[in-house]
């Protein structure tokens, strides 16, 4: 049997591709429904281009071999043998299950960035404003501003729009023109242009009216300050507006979700842009045997790369044969991806919009402040000590939020680089998801 | 179809309708503020929405920190912004 974690575009191709050889699988997702993040609308909702998610959704359900377990929590991994056991919740039960191979397509979650306000209810990622809006049919507030960097900003806007919020702001930290760095990724890619035409043409219906090199530098009592920076990301203070909004929805690219193949003891790289993402070989095979992990999580790339490196590792892991034509494909959109970190870029200077009383670890209510003082203070030089002194990143979320913030924080005092081992061992976890002592206490359902 | 539920939040009466997560459906009755911080009794709400970032935490029927980004409201759920 394969396990196959995670039903988002990874995981639904890869159990779809080893399903074609008769391969059992079990696919797991912590959701109700399955899509991951990127395909969670209930129902059809206007603004969004999901062409390929009803084709795979109904031949995963049609697949004999392939068992979908929904709800399912995974908190844990282990090795047994020849044997991974995967341990999960679900409905408040924990149960189990094993298997020689698994696939894991965890995907990522919004990255972000603190700033004076961040942490006020109003301010959230554009992802959970995409979630209430797609997976529950609310619109996060009546006027919005969509800001950050990366493409995925136009889906949101537009959804958002379309849905009936007004847009009062969509903005760029990065312009668009840097694509120019990037002509081969644009040339081989063209497919990706009807995408930029369909969000520019509800764009232009909804006279919203796009700026670049600006960033959300501050939101307090419905008002947001609108910022302009420098290619660095430092404010120019002279230069800001105001703009009234109830919502601010904004986020900096993604960051992969590595618990679980961190538990399993899957090598892992930082990418060019900082990011920690997992080593893999060209059959998508981690550094573990029989553990393969495509999408997000082996590098931020998009649904479009996603759907193919899950395809890649669902017929390796069923020892189906892998034609050229895919890895080529992979090549492009991987291509695509390196383009995408070229021209939206995350500069440093995002530490000039603090101010020693902004919020950087939200769960231990930790201020900018007692980060500087461990360090000038108390001695800390990097983000693993300051956190012992302060408690940035101890909280709920495990550091998922902030860590890397307080990282680049304390290296911006220390000016010391942040280490690749650093950045490393603050993206793994020991446990997947809180689990409570009583949950583990209590009986096992095992399968 | 969807059909017409009713649940508590913090003692008060809510009306809505079955499938929708608690944060969502409190968001839609324009019920932002989900809970205070522990230490600074700051207001908190819906942040990663992904049950990600535990921001959105609440009580449900009595058990503490649920995230209510990831939880669909039921009928005769009594939820609560601390115990």
């Amino acid at each position: 049997m394969i396990i196959v974690i995670g039903a988002g575009p990874a995981g639904l191709a890869a159990a779809e591709a080893a399903s074609r050889n008769g391969s059992e699988v079990a696919l797991l997702d912590s959701a109700s429904r399955m899509g991951g993040q990127y395909w969670r609308h209930r129902t059809k909702v206007s603004g969004y281009q999901s062409y390929r998610a009803d084709t795979i959704f109904h031949k995963v359900s049609q697949a004999q071999s392939v068992t979908h377990i929904s709800g399912a929590n995974v908190w844990g991994a282990e090795r047994e043998g020849d044997l991974i056991r995967i341990n999960y919740l679900q409905g408040g039960i924990e149960s189990s299950l094993t298997a020689e191979r698994v696939i894991i397509a965890t995907g990522a979650y919004d990255r972000t960035l603190p700033f004076p306000g961040w942490d006020t209810p109003g301010s959230m990622t554009p992802g959970a404003a995409q979630s209430l809006l797609k997976g529950h049919g609310v619109l996060a507030g009546k006027k919005v501003i969509v800001a950050g960097t990366g493409p995925f900003l136009l889906p949101v806007a537009t959804g958002l729009a379309e849905g009936g919020a007004e847009i009062v702001g969509l903005i760029d930290a990065n312009s668009p023109l840097r694509w120019s760095l990037s002509p081969l990724a644009l040339l081989t890619n063209i497919a990706k242009f009807s995408e930029l035409i369909y969000y520019a043409r509800l764009i232009r219906k909804h006279r919203i009216r796009p700026q670049f090199g600006r960033a959300v530098t501050a939101f307090t009592d419905g008002v947001a300050t609108i910022s302009t920076i420098n290619s660095r990301f430092e404010i120019d203070s002279r230069k800001c507006q105001l703009v009234k909004a109830d919502v601010v929805a904004v986020g900096w690219g993604f960051v992969p979700d590595l618990s679980l193949g961190g538990i399993l003891g899957c090598a892992q790289k930082v990418d060019s842009d900082g990011t920690v993402i997992f080593d893999v070989d060209s059959d998508q095979m981690s550094s573990q045997p029989y553990i393969w992990i495509a999408g997000e999580a082996t590098g931020i790339g998009g649904a479009d790369l996603s759907l193919i490196e899950g395809e890649i590792a669902g017929l390796a892991a069923s020892g189906q044969k892998i034609e050229q034509s895919l890895l080529r494909q992979r090549a492009h959109k991987q291509r695509f991806a390196d383009a995408l970190r070229r021209t939206y870029p995350v500069r440093d200077g995002w530490r000039s919009w603090i101010t020693s009383s902004t919020t950087i670890c939200r769960c231990e209510e930790v201020t900018s402040q007692e980060i500087e003082d461990s360090v000038s203070d108390l001695g800390a030089e990097d983000s693993r000590t300051s956190k012992l002194f302060t408690r940035a990143g101890m909280g709920l979320c495990q550091g998922r939020m902030c860590s890397r913030n307080v990282s680049e924080i304390v290296s911006g005092i220390t000016k010391c680089a942040v280490a690749d081992a650093e950045r490393i061992a603050a993206s793994n976890r020991p446990i997947a998801a809180p689990i409570s002592l009583g949950q583990l206490a209590d009986g096992k359902n095992s399968l | 179809m969807s059909q017409a539920i009713s649940f508590t939040f913090n003692g008060a009466q809510m009306q809505c309708e079955e499938g929708q997560s608690i944060a969502a459906v409190l968001i839609n009755l324009e019920q932002r503020e989900l809970r205070k911080t522990r230490f600074g009794n700051e207001p908190r709400s819906i942040f990663c929405g992904i049950g990600v970032c535990y921001d959105c935490v609440v009580v449900i029927n009595g058990l503490s920190n649920q995230r209510s980004c990831l939880i669909e409201v039921r009928d005769g759920m009594k939820v609560e912004s601390s115990l």
